[in-house]
């Protein structure tokens, strides 16, 4: 490609192709990727965020009507349907964060040096705050007690945390969707058994520091199947 | 040396995929060669820091992949092409390229002008704008190379590079290797004897985790001289002949 041939002699058409080229293929970031730019410091892991598979715009319609249906099942039946699917939900965004089969280039991803281990923090971050926000959204607009609107949370905590741990040791995402769902489901078939409300998951407060320590211990967990291994000697 | 293994294992549960490799490799383009199954995706595998050993000392461009910080230096200067390349369908070849370059940390400022370089040098530059599911077999593996020298690597490793191109295709490819090898080195990984007597100035013959062959092509060719081996050229006579030496020696192996 010196190109040199066609051109004045002190030219190289090469070298103007190539910049002429790298203008105009280059792909001008959307407004969520120079936000995250700015926040994370990191163009790499700004666009591993922005490719998340459970932020794309598909999944994000599926979860927001999801908790819509939840909220218009509230408002119809006085149950609160939105604290008890936000935390599946959620789970099961954070389980389609990053992994093998979920995330196409995920081998070729782990050879950058952007690390793959905080690439799968940063998206479990931005999946969980993003469902966190949708959830308030669902739970608000379906009138719900303010309790029962923030109630969720922490049991959302744990639940995204499960996933996150199953998903990690099986490498697998749909292993850890369905420990998320399995466990977040018998969570609140308990409570249910227990206390005669499908609400008690959400609403007792003494499952508060229950629910926080299982997500720690969920998450030191995570962190162990994705430790940096060292691996030589 | 940008390259050295020194008795290198690697296991998944009760298999050995690598055993007891040792190697080193400086510039130049060295292939490696071996039947299916042989190991050779793992040891490559390993020297991309996908995985890390199961035993042995593994060193990259002077450094020590075992811990955080030398690990993404090395990766910095690391091109690597696996086996099989998962690609985002929605993503041009341009959004491709690109996307790796900011994984391997390049400065941003830089990154349009090399991702347009690595475009062009494989061939792509009329398909930049394209999606990859739109793109033949051939073509996605073009993509695959170019970001695998989008950062002008140190390192490249390249399983299988030729899979999926076309004749022509193949002789530029390897032109480009031999270009890197200049400055780089390049690791190889393939089946086809072609490329290796084409392109590559080392050799080396894996068989069951182990290597049981190191030197020149012109040295591998050398083996199958009068041996009877099966082979429609030299070079191709010179590998069976060593695989069934290898093959004939199990307890030597063990």
């Amino acid at each position: 490609m010196s190109g040199t041939d066609a051109g004045p002699p002190d030219v190289d058409l090469g070298r103007v192709w190539l910049a002429v080229a790298a203008q105009v293929w280059r792909r001008e970031p959307g407004w969520a990727e120079r936000a995250a730019r700015r926040l994370l410091r990191s163009p790499g892991l700004a666009r591993a965020l922005v490719t998340t598979p459970s932020l794309l715009l598909g999944w994000l319609i599926a979860t927001a009507v999801v908790l819509a249906a939840g909220a218009v099942a509230t408002l119809g039946t006085g149950t609160p349907y939105v604290p008890l699917l936000a935390p599946a939900v959620a789970a099961a965004g954070i389980a389609y964060a990053y992994g093998p089969g979920i995330d196409p280039a995920w081998e070729l991803s782990r050879s950058m040096a952007v690390s793959d281990r905080m690439v799968l923090l940063v998206r479990a971050l931005a999946v969980f705050g993003l469902n966190a926000a949708l959830g308030l959204a669902a739970s608000a607009a379906s009138g719900v007690t303010a309790a029962v609107t923030f109630g969720w949370l922490v049991p959302m905590t744990a639940a995204c945390a499960l996933a996150l741990a199953a998903a990690t040791l099986a490498k697998s995402a749909n292993v850890g969707v369905a420990v998320g769902l399995a466990g977040w489901v018998i969570t609140v078939l308990s409570g249910n058994a227990a206390a005669g409300r499908l609400t008690t998951a959400v609403t007792d407060s003494a499952l508060v520091l229950p629910y926080l320590a299982f997500a720690v211990c969920c998450g030191a967990i995570a962190a162990y199947a994705t430790r940096i291994t060292r691996g030589t000697s | 040396m940008n390259v050295e293994l020194t008795d290198l294992t690697r296991r998944f549960g009760r298999t050995t995929a690598v055993s007891g490799v040792t190697l080193e490799a400086g510039p130049g383009v060295f292939g490696l060669l071996g039947p299916n199954g042989a190991g050779k995706t793992s040891l490559l595998r390993m020297m991309a820091t996908v995985i890390p050993p199961t035993s042995g000392r593994l060193r990259l461009l002077g450094r020590d992949p075992g811990s955080y910080a030398p690990r993404r230096e090395v990766r910095r200067k690391l091109g690597y092409l696996p086996q099989s390349l998962g690609y985002y369908p929605g993503f041009t070849v341009a959004d491709f390229v690109e996307y790796f370059a900011l994984l391997k940390d390049m400065p941003p400022g830089r990154v349009p002008a090399a991702v347009a370089a690595a475009i062009e040098q494989v061939g792509l530059g009329d398909r930049a704008r394209a999606k990859l599911r739109t793109l033949s077999g051939g073509m996605l593996r073009r993509a695959g190379i170019a970001q695998a020298i989008v950062n002008d690597p140190d390192l490249l490793l390249l399983d299988e590079p030729t899979a999926g191109l076309d004749p022509e295709q193949r002789v530029a490819f390897r032109g480009l290797l031999r270009e890197f090898g200049q400055r780089a080195t390049v690791i190889v990984s393939t089946h086809l004897v072609e490329d290796v007597g084409a392109a590559c100035t080392e050799v080396a013959l894996m068989e069951q985790g182990r290597i049981v062959f190191h030197g020149t092509p012109a040295e591998l060719t050398a083996r199958g001289e009068g041996s009877g081996a099966a082979g429609d050229a030299p070079l191709e006579r010179g590998y069976s002949a060593v695989l069934a030496a290898a093959r004939s020696v199990p307890a030597a192996r063990a």
